[in-house]
């Protein structure tokens, strides 16, 4: 590589650093002022400004965002070789001036993030707003300090000239290598990543219990069950992680029995298990009398007709806990789990009415 | 709600939860609808020699109310029994402030964290000691009303002129609409705020910033912040977790608002368990989850007890069970991993 070329690729890097600045800088205030709309105060702004007096904190957010839109922009217009070179609107002393203000505003950054993490470690930069919850480390800092070399080595550059050929190639390739180095340093990139590709897991999302009433009382299990069931009104009802509970009072044989129910949290075509359990002094803790298992629907249980499940009423307790975890008779599936797979589970806010109204009795009784 | 958490009076006391047959008969019925059987076609054998269980090992925390105080010897007045504990010189405890043991005086209400290796011996003792932690509803000169959830219900926090610099620093803003977490003494059902449990957060408690985009890791690992709070209408020996995401469907009114927290963290019930662990003494334990923590997924916190926690309050610990997992109850938290135990 000749000389000439070599002096090619440091002017093409020294006139990328302008708008790769304007694009961190404008992306910062965006970021900041999303976070300030959706919490709908400026208080969201946390950050540096927690090294402030309270009074100072409102207006000193404000001041750090009109600076990275005012800088951001005024890097952005100055790109171009008219301002570059005095032959537009805008002079030489224009573009540098905006980068010589890009980068003290760096350098003051990377110094209120040193002082912001020593005294208060618990903080995040807000530089990214809702991306930069983690309290500030060494890449936070890093990076502030390369984004202030990158301006101050942009004072006195050419303007960004677009060459035909395989210039332009080459500074894309600038521009993405830099960008990649910035992403390396910001512990936001992981968050934006996650943002983009995850959807929420089942354990965390919310259905609304008439909804899992409603899929209930529409499916088989229900149906096969109404013979055993005495009441339309659950005893108990709980979630844990990806499944809902309900229980019916109910009567086999003779016999006080719970008729439990397992609806998997599912928007759509929820799995269904059930089982008879018949009543019995309650174990008291911490005895174990049942093996919890992560719930694994995909494996179905062998079917347990309901005399089985009587004629174990005489066993003992723990044997009887265990194995009266009937599986209903009847099922036309190998195992008792069901996916109600009608089209109706979909229209389940059709039924919520009653699956409304049993919740409503179920705490109703259970507060008197 | 004045005086809820007042004294407990002595030996008047003998409610049990029914959090522990509740949980109980949950487990059974959970496993008995959703238990697959072994090749056999049985179901599979009860878990038995599982995780720990709440109760395992002798316990390393009493409380009662005191009945007599000597310079070697505190005898405690419990739900339905007295117990003597012998103080020895390294015996350290705490009223307001450190405090030598003979501070203590008849008719404080005291925690005391025994010596594990020696039975009958009081390690540490807290006396008096109270936690408001919730929303300000209102402040005049009197003090200030704190909302602290449905369970806690309101409360009066009173500030003592000589605490009101060290409050101040850590929670500017005593005005309505803001968060309060403060740590100070009960005294005959007034509670006096004398040291900040964290920072106050820059957002009013209606406008809680939405949760992090991500998860950190697997749903079934938080760290976090743990910490305690008073166990109402039960005696200060109860252990249990108050957990901030419970299903809100069944009842779980304690939310005093709409916004799900900092911290993502998957859907329990009362009678779930899940492992806590403290990341600063490396102990851990199992708990029941007995009641709802809303008030702590207002909190956004971190914990610098050792070294700078995650973000987010993931367990609100019953006071017990704080100072058993090694907890220092004036330090109001310590960093914490917790595992739901499936």
């Amino acid at each position: 590589m000749t000389m000439h070329a070599i002096t090619g690729v440091v002017i093409d890097i020294r006139e990328v650093q302008a708008p790769v600045l304007a694009v961190m800088l404008l992306g910062a205030c965006a970021a900041k002022l999303s976070r300030v709309l959706r919490a709908g105060s400026l208080d969201a702004a946390l950050g540096p400004t927690a090294l402030f007096p309270q009074a100072a904190r409102r207006p000193t957010a404000i001041i750090v965002c009109a600076c990275e839109l005012a800088l951001g922009a005024a890097l952005l217009v100055t790109v171009p070789p008219a301002a570059r070179d005095g032959t537009g609107a805008l002079d030489g002393a224009a573009a540098d001036g905006a980068r010589i203000a890009a980068t003290a505003f760096f350098l003051v950054a990377m110094c209120a993030l040193i002082e912001l993490r020593g005294r208060r470690p618990d903080v995040g930069c807000g530089c990214f707003g809702d991306l930069s919850t983690r309290p500030v480390g060494t890449r936070s800092i890093a990076r502030s300090a390369l984004l202030a070399l990158a301006a101050l080595a942009s004072v006195g550059g050419p303007g960004l000239r677009l060459p035909a050929g395989g210039g332009g190639v080459l500074l894309l390739v600038i521009f993405c290598a830099e960008f990649l180095v910035i992403a390396l340093l910001s512990p936001e990139a992981g968050a934006v990543l996650a943002r983009l590709g995850r959807s929420e897991p089942c354990e965390l999302r919310s259905v609304p219990a008439p909804r899992t009433l409603a899929a209930l009382h529409r499916s088989s299990h229900w149906q096969r069950q109404a013979s055993v069931v005495t009441s339309d009104v659950p005893t108990d009802l709980w979630r844990e992680l990806c499944w809902r509970y309900v229980v019916y009072p109910g009567r086999l044989d003779g016999a006080d029995a719970d008729v439990v129910f397992a609806v998997q949290i599912k928007p759509r075509r929820p799995a269904i298990r059930s089982a008879v359990v018949l009543k019995e002094k309650p174990p008291t803790f911490p005895v174990e009398t049942a093996a919890p298992e992560t719930p694994a629907p995909e494996t179905p249980a062998p079917e347990t007709s309901p005399a089985e499940t009587a004629s174990r009423e005489a066993g003992s307790r723990e044997t009887a806990s265990r194995e009266t975890a009937s599986r209903e008779a009847g099922s036309s599936e190998p195992g008792s789990t069901e996916t109600a797979g009608t089209s109706s589970t979909e229209t389940a806010s059709s039924d919520l009415p009653p699956g409304v109204a049993a919740l409503n009795a179920m705490q109703k009784s259970n507060a008197l | 709600m004045l005086g809820q958490n007042g004294y407990v009076a002595c030996c008047d006391d003998s409610a049990g939860s029914g959090v522990e047959e509740l949980a109980a008969r949950r487990r059974l019925l959970k496993a008995a609808v959703l238990a697959r059987p072994d090749r056999s076609g049985r179901a599979p054998a009860g878990d038995g020699a599982g995780p720990r269980s709440a109760a395992a090992g002798p316990p390393r925390v009493t409380a009662g109310t005191v009945v007599d105080a000597s310079p070697h010897v505190l005898t405690i007045c419990q739900a339905d029994r007295t117990e003597r504990l012998s103080l020895m010189p390294a015996t350290s405890a705490w009223k307001g402030g450190p405090a030598d043991p003979t501070a203590l005086r008849t008719g404080d209400r005291v925690v005391v964290r025994l010596d594990p290796s020696r039975r009958g011996v009081a390690d540490r003792i807290w006396a008096n000691i109270g936690r408001v932690a919730g929303v300000i509803v209102e402040r005049d000169r009197a003090g200030i009303v704190v909302d602290a959830g449905a369970t806690r219900g309101r409360q009066v926090v009173i500030i003592p002129r000589r605490a009101e610099g060290r409050i101040q620093v850590r929670f500017p803003r005593l005005e309505p609409g803001y968060l309060i977490d403060i740590i100070g003494l009960r005294r005959g059902g007034v509670f006096e705020g004398l040291i900040p449990a964290t920072s106050q957060p820059a957002y009013r408690a209606d406008q809680v910033p939405w949760p992090s985009p991500v998860g950190s890791g697997p749903l079934s690992r938080l760290g976090g912040t743990a910490t305690w709070h008073e166990p109402v209408g039960q005696p200060d020996d109860v252990e249990g977790i108050a957990y901030p995401m419970l299903d809100p469907d069944p009842g779980c009114g304690d939310q005093p608002s709409p916004y799900s927290g900092r911290v993502r963290m998957p859907y329990l019930c009362v009678g779930s368990r899940v492992d806590v662990r403290n990341d600063c003494t490396g102990e851990s334990r199992l708990l029941l989850v007995t009641s709802c923590a809303a008030v702590a997924r207002l909190f956004s916190d971190r914990c610098v007890t050792c070294g700078t926690s995650p973000r987010g309050r993931v367990a609100d610990l019953a006071l017990a069970s704080f100072v058993t997992l090694g907890g220092e109850l004036e330090r109001g938290c310590f960093n914490a991993t917790i595992t739901i135990d499936r």
